[in-house]
């Protein structure tokens, strides 16, 4: 590698300093405890995919070039150059890490590896080795706020077969506003995934709780903070960001979007608007008695995965679970849940960034907690967590039906 | 000449040693402070199932998450035994340090033994011992770096040059070599920076594992600001931070 190269990436590395990263970068015992935290090891059982192991290879770059020991006694600490070589050993732990942050739970000093992972990603970027599949789907998803009209005509072609199927199912709606867009002063901005699906089931459930509301030109998904790029990631929900303040929105509900909903809830700042997620928002009209379910239309037992992003890493426990008990009586937990669950596998971009062969390979646990759990469905609360969840169903044989909430709720919601 | 190494060691070294400390942890502290905040939070969300302790966001919160290490408790309660045991002789045995000196009597100023027997000693190299054997096998050595196992060697070797002076001080026909009260008076005139000759004031064959005792606690005081035992200082910020 050329000096010059890697005093850019130096620099790269020292940008993303700052009072959290250095303490993690610093204080790690490598007493092992967050070791069997990661799914990925305890699938393996190969340490380069436990959260310490993944962490050492840029603290070894920053023992090399940002501590005095690292110049005085490289072998104390295991310093190591920046080259080539290295750059493929960071691409090979940044992106197979899901950014969950189970290790984070284990850690006696909370060492958040997700943090560390984002000085490798960056570094990656900074060499043009990042996935260009996450980086690709973050540019278009850009280019969407900088061609409105466009955008506008796209969506409302997926919105025909959206209203067609709505209409079909409540046949009340006729004569309604099924979709608003542009909405200005309504009381939610509701961000889907801008695909059928997505879309039907929020505006299914927003119609019959009589809802203000207003569709979202864009998708929640942040392919920007998948490939670690904060600056496309900022310009992604910018998009999102700037609607809901233009149409001046009271609260601004994201679909399961585990990534999406924790950027937006803690990550963008205090705006003018609340955030929280469309099971929050359900379990809100359930008590209000603004919806209602119908128990009897799902069969079977229901377990419940927690997406790490919406769970341990933004606190949205409860709300899911209410809702399931609500067109359930046969709800089973997985063990273990909440705080502690086993990450899918799938999470930070790698359903679409790895191969598959590698997911299934570092979610055997994964697969074996479903199993253990035997329900007839799996819901979960997460776009990611579903596609990654549906291939384990596949791979392993879990002979569940995997679902999101929102669409067991669509399922079982009684249209007045 | 001999003599003058040990002299060095037990009087000037000391000083050197721990001022190099203090400088050093400030630096180290400056280097943190001097960073951003980070941008955004990087809580941890506790749930109402998981057990907890009720305090919820705060230092007060973290600092009983740096004290009690309950995640090692919970998923390696082995571990957090000798942890436990680890720490909490560390405290007692710095407390006894302090009780050498003749201003400090916790035990009366008559007594010959340090605070503990001798006993919390053993305990503080038991724990240590196992540290050092926990990185030789299964994952944990496969993460350990050349400065972890240095760290630990030196502490196992403090702990048993602090046995020796303990224990073998007291297994002589004549009891006690050197007393209690002989420790306290090398320890003011270090307070008191009299650069006094502790030769005069700890007499007999122990003074060259006391005289090694003090050479190696001088050599961790050196290395401290750059040794992950840092984390003295660092964990309770970094618990906050996960607990938001
Ligand atoms: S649990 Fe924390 S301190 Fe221990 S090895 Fe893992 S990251 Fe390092
Ligand atoms: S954040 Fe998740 S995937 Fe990454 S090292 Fe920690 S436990 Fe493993």
């Amino acid at each position: 590698m050329e000096a010059s190269k890697r005093q850019d990436l130096l620099t790269l590395m020292a940008d993303k300093m700052n009072r959290a990263v250095r303490l993690y970068l610093e204080n790690c015992s490598r007493c092992g405890t967050c070791i069997d935290a990661c799914h990925a090891y305890a699938s393996t059982r190969d340490i380069r995919f436990s959260a310490v192991g993944r962490a050492q290879n840029v603290r070894r770059l920053f023992e090399n070039y940002f501590r005095v020991t690292g110049k005085i006694a490289p072998w104390l600490n295991d310093a190591e150059t920046l080259d080539e070589a290295w750059m493929d050993k960071l691409y090979e732990t940044a992106f197979s890490c899901t950014g969950c942050r189970r290790c984070m739970v284990y850690c006696p000093f909370g060492i958040d590896t997700q943090q560390i992972q984002a000085i490798a990603k960056a570094l990656l970027i900074g060499m043009d080795m990042d996935p260009k599949p996450l980086t690709m789907r973050a540019r278009g998803e850009i280019d969407k706020a900088k061609n409105l009209e466009l955008t506008r005509q796209k969506l409302e072609k997926e919105l025909t077969g959206v209203k067609a199927e709505l209409l079909e199912k409540y046949p009340s709606l006729e004569g309604k506003e099924i979709v608003p867009l542009d909405k200005e002063g309504a009381n939610i901005l509701f961000v889907s995934m801008v695909e059928k699906p997505s879309i039907a089931s929020g505006a299914a459930i927003l119609n019959a709780a009589g809802e203000s509301w207003s569709l979202s030109y864009f998708e929640a998904v942040n392919f920007g903070a998948f490939a670690g790029n904060a600056n496309m990631s900022e310009q992604i929900y910018g998009r999102i960001v700037a609607e809901a303040e233009r149409l001046r929105v009271k609260e601004l509900v994201i679909c399961e979007c585990g990534t999406a909903y924790r950027i937006m809830k803690h990550i963008i700042g205090k705006r003018s608007f609340r955030v929280i997620s469309i099971l929050e928002l359900v379990n809100r009209y359930l008590t209000e008695g603004r919806i209602k379910l119908d128990k009897s239309s799902i069969e079977g037992t229901v377990t419940y995965h927690d997406p790490c992003q919406i769970a341990r890493n933004s606190g949205v426990y409860e709300a899911p679970r209410n809702v399931i008990r609500a067109f359930t009586d046969s709800f089973v937990e997985m063990i273990p849940n909440r705080s502690e669950n086993w990450c899918c596998g799938g999470g930070g971009g790698l359903v679409i960034a790895q191969e598959p062969e590698f997911r299934m390979m570092t979610s055997r646990v994964k697969a074996d907690q479903i199993r253990a759990a035997g329900a007839d469905i799996l819901a979960t609360a997460c776009e990611m967590c579903l596609a990654q969840l549906k291939d384990l169903n596949d791979e392993f044989e879990l002979e569940t039906d995997v679902k999101l909430v929102s669409d067991l709720v669509y399922e079982a919601l009684v249209f007045s | 000449m001999v003599n003058a190494f040990w002299y060095f060691v037990m009087v000037p070294m000391v000083y050197i040693s721990v001022i190099w400390c203090l400088v050093g942890i400030v630096v180290r502290i400056a280097q943190v402070v001097r960073e951003p905040r980070p941008p955004h939070t990087l809580r941890i969300f506790r749930d109402d199932e998981t057990p907890e302790d009720p305090l919820g966001a705060g230092l007060g919160a973290a600092f009983l998450d740096a004290l009690t290490m309950p995640s090692i408790r919970r998923y390696q309660p082995v571990f957090w035994v000798f942890l436990m045991i680890f720490h909490v002789s560390l405290l007692v045995l710095v407390v006894a340090h302090l009780d050498i000196l003749p201003q400090i009597n916790i035990l009366s100023a008559e007594s010959q033994h340090m605070l503990g027997n001798g006993s919390v000693g053993v305990f503080f190299t038991v724990s240590l011992a196992y540290f050092l054997l926990r990185r030789f096998k299964g994952p944990v050595r496969e993460v350990s770096v050349a400065s972890d196992y240095l760290l630990l060697v030196l502490l196992l070797s403090i702990a048993i040059t602090g046995d020796v002076i303990s224990w073998g001080n007291s297994w002589t026909e004549q009891g006690f070599v050197i007393t209690k009260q002989e420790f306290g008076q090398y320890m003011t005139g270090l307070l008191t920076l009299s650069f006094a000759d502790p030769l005069k004031l700890l007499p007999g064959t122990h003074y060259v594992v006391i005289g090694t005792h003090v050479l190696l606690v001088n050599l961790l005081l050196i290395f401290l600001p750059f040794s992950n035992l840092m984390h003295t200082c660092f964990s309770v910020p970094l618990n906050a931070l996960r607990r938001g």
